[in-house]
């Protein structure tokens, strides 16, 4: 017998070694979906399982399944009941009656009351909870409970977006027995919610399996289980929403959702939501000049903008808000005009020989097509004469940066407001006290700082809407875009679309 | 040879000890030195400039710098490697969570890379001076010249979508409960006893391990050719020509042992690298390990992460190289007299 090795040997080996794969190897690409199971690619863990904990957007639709808020949202955002079934916020916003529903348990059993509620919104805080919503709540001065459903939030001063954030970022209802006797680190471990869904399993940056809770209040979801997949990798979403290894995916890119719409089994949306693209802009440097400012402002095709990077879906904005929001201008334009943008410059002294110059940031990777649209608007700047200096910051460091002065003229950015509130959107970003804005001029500023305390909603609108045209219209903001959500799911895979973008498993079904 | 391959051992942790005292202090130092505060980005955007001052004193950030790093080293040297901003969780427990799984799929990809290595190795060297040694040495080049993460997205495509053979999202399927023991999920299968489940553990690591390994196969590949080319020239394999045995038991008996302990040493270096390697390709494979963890840690400045899995990832190199030696060592009875 002879150990040489020959062709016949080589290609018999590798015959043996492909079978051998492949025998191993099931078909996994035909995941047969069963009825009342969903599995959804997602791009982002939990930062942790205290939903009180951290502020993280995408975080919010594995919260909410786990988790009740106080108040919640429709589709169309409305605040609508949820545990609490009844609030009336006083007339100078400085108490917040609420009424719980008296029906609600939480997934080992305890009934929730109104400790649970004061101990979420006021206990913990006061206790130092490293929380998030202790930024959220800090104007809560107590809670007071009148009966096991009734309480009265109590504000320092006016709190006039108080109904909205029990329905925003981080405001879930934590059990007070449950936490005090596992603390902190162990409810993290073992969380206890009263929402739709109770945990079955976590495994870090991996995946989260979701098991229906057949005692919820509220209406049963159709799903029985659901798993989040977490993938953060855009292409890998794409090619597991085509292998079928999940059923739906979101945050993928606008291209992939072009090509893949005509797939037979796969629908692609591209929804705009609550989401606006906007330049964040200093009153100083480079941009002192209103000119200047107004005229980046009209030298911008926004249209131009979302045909290129967003297949037309994203709507161009002339104030910073959504449309269908409460202070969104109808029917007020910003005119996209290079020629006036040239002419404002020549007021200046600037022209395409002798250029305006300034500094321009934007992030890359944070979310569609950011850094395209920032090369875009350099361009798009440059045939009328301003000269834009463009550097790439990490998202992270937004808020740094701008609280020590160091963001440059002008920053490309994207600010989620799920509630659509105007205090949200237009007095986040315009209000120099607060880190999202970079603007701190004291003309428009003071006025986004005063409406805080107007605690009539109709007139705080009122105010909103005049101070978005204004802040506008003397380029103390550059707005841009809605900002849209991509989204891939198999055909037969229904679900309710919110116009700010939360993907909710509790009202997924196959058709 | 026990004692000598322990004494080795010994030897080598003595040097790790400076190595790693090294690389954290590295690591701390660049990592202050970038413009990022660990306290801004641990409070809420809304948080006031006094929170954030007070966070900072917390943290110690108002410190010197050398006071603030043997803090630091106090505290990791008693197994207290901080708290982490985003996560808000030790990261020791985050690092225990996730090392297990890169280990796991590092291992297998440098198997994956050796018997690739071995077998290409065994085929270049067998098909030298004619047409069909040159294309498979070209096929070789092809194979090294593209990046793991490549071969990751290319292995997606061709068997996750176009063919679907195998999975490509996480380490075991969600029909599965996932056995926790030791954190080593294919130890972990076989402590529950249950091969199915090994198996498509084992379903899992495929494509991630095989995308990490197939570009450090070639260099494997290479210096085996190499090493048998010079053995070939040698007088014990002439002889055993001359004896009549036949050119498949020369290669295999007599030539591949020995030329095997360059290639053993190759492999001991490339490990660092392949280790490396695990960022991308634990981020394409939604795999849930050190990398994957080190790559959010980046994106949210997570510093007390960074810090921490920077240093797991040398250990590691270090304990993967003390064993490589301390193998050199067995295969190789010269070094055992000196």
């Amino acid at each position: 017998m002879t150990n040489a090795l020959t062709r016949r040997s080589l290609l018999g080996a590798t015959a043996l070694g492909f079978l051998g794969v492949h025998a191993l190897a099931s078909k996994v690409g035909a995941r047969a979906a069963e009825s009342d199971s969903v599995a959804i690619g997602w791009p982002q863990d939990v930062p942790s399982w205290d939903p009180n904990q951290r502020f993280v957007p995408d975080a919010q639709p594995m919260f909410k399944m786990v988790f009740d808020q106080p108040l919640d949202q429709d589709p169309k955002l409305k605040l609508i009941p949820n545990v609490v079934k009844s609030w009336e916020l006083a007339a100078d916003a400085r108490s917040l009656p609420v009424e719980l529903r008296d029906d609600v348990v939480f997934h080992n059993g305890d009934k929730m009351t109104t400790a649970d509620f004061r101990y979420t919104f006021f206990e913990r805080i006061k206790a130092g909870h490293k929380v998030d919503i202790a930024n959220s709540w800090r104007k809560v001065t107590d809670i007071e409970i009148v009966s096991p459903t009734k309480a009265v939030m109590r504000f320092d001063s006016p709190a006039p977006t108080a109904p909205q954030w029990l329905a925003f970022l981080g405001s879930y209802v934590v059990p007070k027995d449950y936490m005090e006797k596992t603390g902190v680190d162990g409810f993290r471990e073992k969380p206890i919610g009263s929402g739709p869904y109770r945990l079955a399993e976590y495994q870090l940056n991996a995946r989260i399996v979701l098991e229906r809770n057949d005692t919820y209040w509220g209406p049963k979801p159709k799903m029985r289980r659901v798993t989040f997949e977490i993938i953060k990798d855009p292409s890998a979403r794409v090619a597991a929403t085509q292998s079928g290894e999940v059923d739906l995916t979101i945050s993928v890119p606008v291209r992939e959702v072009q090509r893949l719409k005509s797939e037979p089994n796969l629908a692609g949306e591209l929804n705009p939501i609550t989401r606006v693209i906007l330049l964040q802009v200093r009153n100083d440097l480079g941009f002192a000049d209103e000119n200047v400012r107004l005229a980046a402002h009209h030298a911008i095709d926004k249209k131009a903008l979302s045909q290129a990077f967003y297949g037309g879906a994203a709507v161009p904005l002339s104030v910073p808000a959504t449309p269908g929001t409460a202070a969104y201008l109808d029917d007020y334009r910003f005119s996209y005009d290079p020629e006036l943008a040239k002419q404002l410059l020549a007021k200046s002294g600037y022209s395409t020989e002798k250029p305006a110059k300034f500094t321009f940031a934007s992030t890359n990777g944070n979310f569609p097509s950011d850094y395209d649209i920032a090369r875009a608007l350099v361009q798009m700047w440059k045939k009328v004469g301003i000269d834009a200096d463009l550097e790439v910051i990490e998202y992270a460091k937004y808020f740094e940066l701008n609280r020590g002065a160091k963001l440059p003229e002008a920053t490309l950015y994207s600010f989620d407001n799920a509630t659509g509130d105007p205090e949200i959107f237009a007095g986040y970003l315009l209000n120099p006290k607060m880190p999202f804005s970079a603007w701190k001029g004291m003309e428009i500023g003071q006025r986004a700082i005063d409406l805080f305390n107007v605690a009539n909603y109709d007139e705080r609108v009122a105010g909103y809407k005049a101070l978005n045209k204004d802040a506008v219209e003397s380029g103390a903001s550059i707005p841009l875009l809605q900002s849209v959500q991509t989204l891939l799911r198999k055909k037969n895979l229904a679900y309710t679309r919110y116009e700010n973008g939360w993907v909710r498993a509790d009202t997924m079904a196959w058709s | 040879m026990i004692v000598q391959v322990l004494g080795l051992f010994a030897r080598r942790l003595l040097v790790a000890i400076p190595i790693l005292f090294v690389v954290s202090a590295l690591v701390f130092v660049v990592l202050r030195v970038l413009p990022v505060d660990p306290a801004a980005m641990s409070m809420p955007p809304n948080a006031t400039k006094a929170e954030i001052e007070m966070k900072r004193q917390e943290m110690g950030l108002d410190r010197p710098l050398p006071e603030q790093y043997a803090i630091w080293l106090d505290k990791t040297v008693k197994g207290d490697l901080g708290s982490s901003i985003h996560f808000r969780r030790a990261v020791s427990s985050l690092i225990a969570e996730t090392l297990p799984a890169t280990v796991e799929l590092a291992l297998l990809a440098m198997l994956i890379a050796a018997a690739l290595g071995f077998a290409g190795g065994l085929l270049l060297f067998h098909l030298r001076g004619t047409w069909r040694g040159e294309a498979a040495d070209l096929g070789s080049t092809v194979l090294m010249s593209a990046p793991d993460f490549l071969w990751g997205l290319l292995f997606i495509l061709a068997f996750g979508v176009l063919w679907p053979l195998l999975p490509f999202t996480g380490r075991l399927a969600s029909s599965f409960a996932r056995p926790v023991h030791t954190g080593f999920l294919l130890l972990d299968t076989l402590i529950e006893g249950r091969p199915d489940m090994f198996l498509d553990v084992v379903k899992h690591m495929l494509l991630p391990a095989t995308a990490l390994g197939l570009a450090f196969s070639v260099p494997i590949m290479r210096v085996l050719r190499s090493s048998l080319y010079e053995i070939d020239h040698a007088d014990y394999i002439r002889q055993a020509r001359l004896r009549g045995v036949s050119e498949g038991r020369i290669l295999l008996r007599h030539a591949l042992k020995n030329a095997v302990l360059p290639t053993l040493t190759l492999m001991g270096v490339q490990f660092g690298f392949l280790f490396g390697g695990t960022l991308l390709i634990e981020v394409i494979y939604s795999y849930p390990g050190l990398g994957n963890l080190m790559v959010d840690a980046v994106r949210n400045a997570d510093l007390p992460i960074i810090q921490a899995v920077a240093l797991a990832y040398a250990a590691v190199v270090l304990i993967i190289n003390m064993i490589v030696d301390g193998l050199y060592l067995v295969l190789n009875p010269r070094l055992r007299t000196v």
